[in-house]
């Protein structure tokens, strides 16, 4: 979302690809070290040292636009992330065969290993104590009423966005940039289990958004979001002379290759002590089976 | 609740009207009740007020444990019991009263919208205010959790409470945010409402809805509690028209209607 948004305002972004997420300078990623050494990783707090730095994709909103956006990120963040969420890592077809493939492939030996069931865990910790408070007596009640809410948020999207070009008229603002975020990542992953996936294709209004988005913005990435080890360091040679607005145009590009990360990875925090649990369970696993023996 | 439970307990809604005996449970005023659950208990009172539906406010000191999902408020209405804002709009609308009817599809996203930022900035912000900022937690918030309850079991209570609270805070990524930055979110939050809000009466013109309720449930608890400092009611009381909203709804469909909004001795106004 970072990446949308910087590539939105035309922002100077070098991206480094990095998998492995030890390497970031916060440990956590996306991260943005600025021209100042500074390092910041939480998208919001990216978008708004962007804003800072003059570069503002929302700078021609009203103020009552502005409590939109607020409002809208609000809504999707507690709608919809949790069953993305679900979708991507909890449900066991969609993470065997879609996620943990993708991060397994992205990260060097011996992190795939441990690494993608370690995030796993953690989500799975997180949305238990998202929704954890409500009912959970029966999984499968509990991510119904998730994808009926999740459903609802997509058709109330739908109905906000109604046929203008974007949420706010003809130019894009940050809130394009974090629907984008969501939707692009929705629609273009290739899941085996896709309930929100269908329901999100039967909303025409918001296919056509995407791809508008991705046909303007992403030109290169061609049909869809290519899993993030194929994304070219294209960014990188962002240093035509776009006129601003066009330059908004291309940092949804960015943003789009950057979503898997963006999305999946900006929210969780891996701190540097902690990947020593994990071969310590492997190891405490093997030493009980030492013991059976 | 599930689908079917859902569609089931519509139904029965439905079919009887509301009775003169329904009964809303809270914690006990004076002495228990928190910041968050006041908020929450007010806006649903706020609301039934706006749909002039009549109901009697209960205090027990374990409200919490009697609701069926655990958060307070919640109404026992004929044989049925239904707790939090959201599910409380749905029966009301089931028996026939709604708020919205007259909003079109957009105004409802955008209602669905605020009332979503509410919850998620106001309210968290609320929570970690009361169970992860060391001064109010010490002072205030272990004293009244724990209040009905003998020792050691005041102390035990409150104290998986907050570990609780915690944990999701950190969940949602609020444990590394200092005070600070929960105040700006605060000012950010009320920011958009009064951007929204503008010059108009309620958020949606003429008529009140769910939304003004929750909004004034959440700011008129936040102004008239008295906390370790006041820097929480200052952020508020920085917009103007959201000061004359909650005058506004608290003349109209409180004091107007002879209903006290009983303003807790250590509650300043």
């Amino acid at each position: 979302m970072g990446k949308t948004y910087a590539r939105f305002t035309g922002a100077p972004l070098k991206v480094h690809k990095i998998t492995n997420p030890w390497r970031s300078p916060s440990g956590t990623l996306p991260a943005l070290r600025t021209s100042h050494g500074e390092v910041i990783s939480v998208p919001h707090k990216i978008i708004t040292h962007l804003r800072k730095e003059k570069y503002n994709a929302d700078y021609d909103l009203s103020a009552r636009q502005g409590a939109d956006t607020l409002a809208f990120m609000s809504l999707l963040e507690e709608k919809l992330l949790p069953v993305l969420i679900h979708t991507f890592w909890v449900d066991t077809k969609n993470y065997v065969e879609v996620t943990r493939k993708w991060y397994a492939e992205a990260m060097p030996f011996p992190l795939n290993f441990f690494l993608p069931g370690r995030m796993q865990r953690q989500y799975m910790e997180r949305l238990q104590l998202l929704c954890g408070e409500h009912r959970p007596e029966n999984e499968e009640e509990l991510e119904k009423e998730l994808y009926q809410e999740a459903r609802e948020c997509l058709t109330l999207l739908s109905q906000r966005l109604g046929s203008q070009k974007f949420f706010f008229g003809d130019a894009p603002a940050s809130l394009d940039a974090f629907v984008f975020s969501y939707l692009a990542l929705l629609l273009q992953a290739k899941l085996p289990s896709g309930k929100l996936q269908a329901h999100l294709r039967g909303l025409h209004n918001l296919c056509a958004y995407c791809t508008h988005i991705l046909s303007l913005y992403f030109p290169w990435d061609g049909a869809g979001v290519p899993p993030p080890r194929q994304t070219p360091a294209g960014p990188e040679t962002e240093e035509e002379p776009y006129r601003r607005r066009n330059q908004i145009l291309s940092v949804l590009a960015g943003l789009a290759a950057m979503v898997g990360y963006a999305l999946l990875s900006g929210i969780v925090s891996i701190q540097r002590a902690t990947p020593a649990r994990a071969p310590g369970t492997r190891a405490l696993g093997m030493a009980e089976e030492d013991e059976e023996e | 609740m599930s689908l079917v439970a859902e569609a089931f307990v519509s139904q029965i809604a439905a079919a009887e009207p509301w009775p003169e005996n329904a009964t809303l449970y809270q914690q006990l005023k004076g002495e228990q009740i928190l910041l968050s659950d006041n908020a929450a208990s007010l806006a649903v009172q706020a609301f039934l007020q706006m749909c002039n539906l009549p109901i009697k406010v209960v205090c027990r000191a374990n409200a919490e444990y009697m609701s069926p999902s655990g958060k307070v408020p919640f109404i026992h209405v004929g044989n049925q019991v239904v707790s939090e804002l959201g599910p409380i709009v749905q029966f009301v609308k089931a028996k026939g009263h709604s708020l919205s009817d007259g909003l079109d599809e957009v105004q409802k996203a955008e209602m669905k919208a605020y009332m979503e930022l509410v919850n998620n900035m106001l309210l968290t912000a609320e929570l970690y205010l009361q169970w992860c900022d060391e001064a109010t937690v010490g002072e205030i918030t272990h004293a009244r959790y724990g209040s009905p309850y003998p020792w050691p079991l005041n102390h035990i209570l409150a104290y998986q409470k907050q570990w609780e609270v915690r944990r999701k805070m950190k969940a949602i990524g609020w444990g590394k945010k200092t005070l600070d930055q929960v105040l700006e979110d605060v000012d950010q939050c009320c920011q958009a409402l009064s951007q929204r809000l503008g010059t108009q009466p309620y958020f949606f013109n003429k008529q009140p809805t769910e939304l003004d309720a929750l909004v004034f449930g959440h700011l008129y608890t936040i102004l008239t509690t008295q906390l370790t400092s006041d820097e929480l009611s200052e952020k508020v009381k920085n917009y103007s028209n959201l000061l004359a909203f909650c005058r506004r709804i608290e003349q109209h469909y409180f004091e107007d209607r002879g209903k006290v909004l009983k303003k807790h001795s250590r509650w300043y106004f």
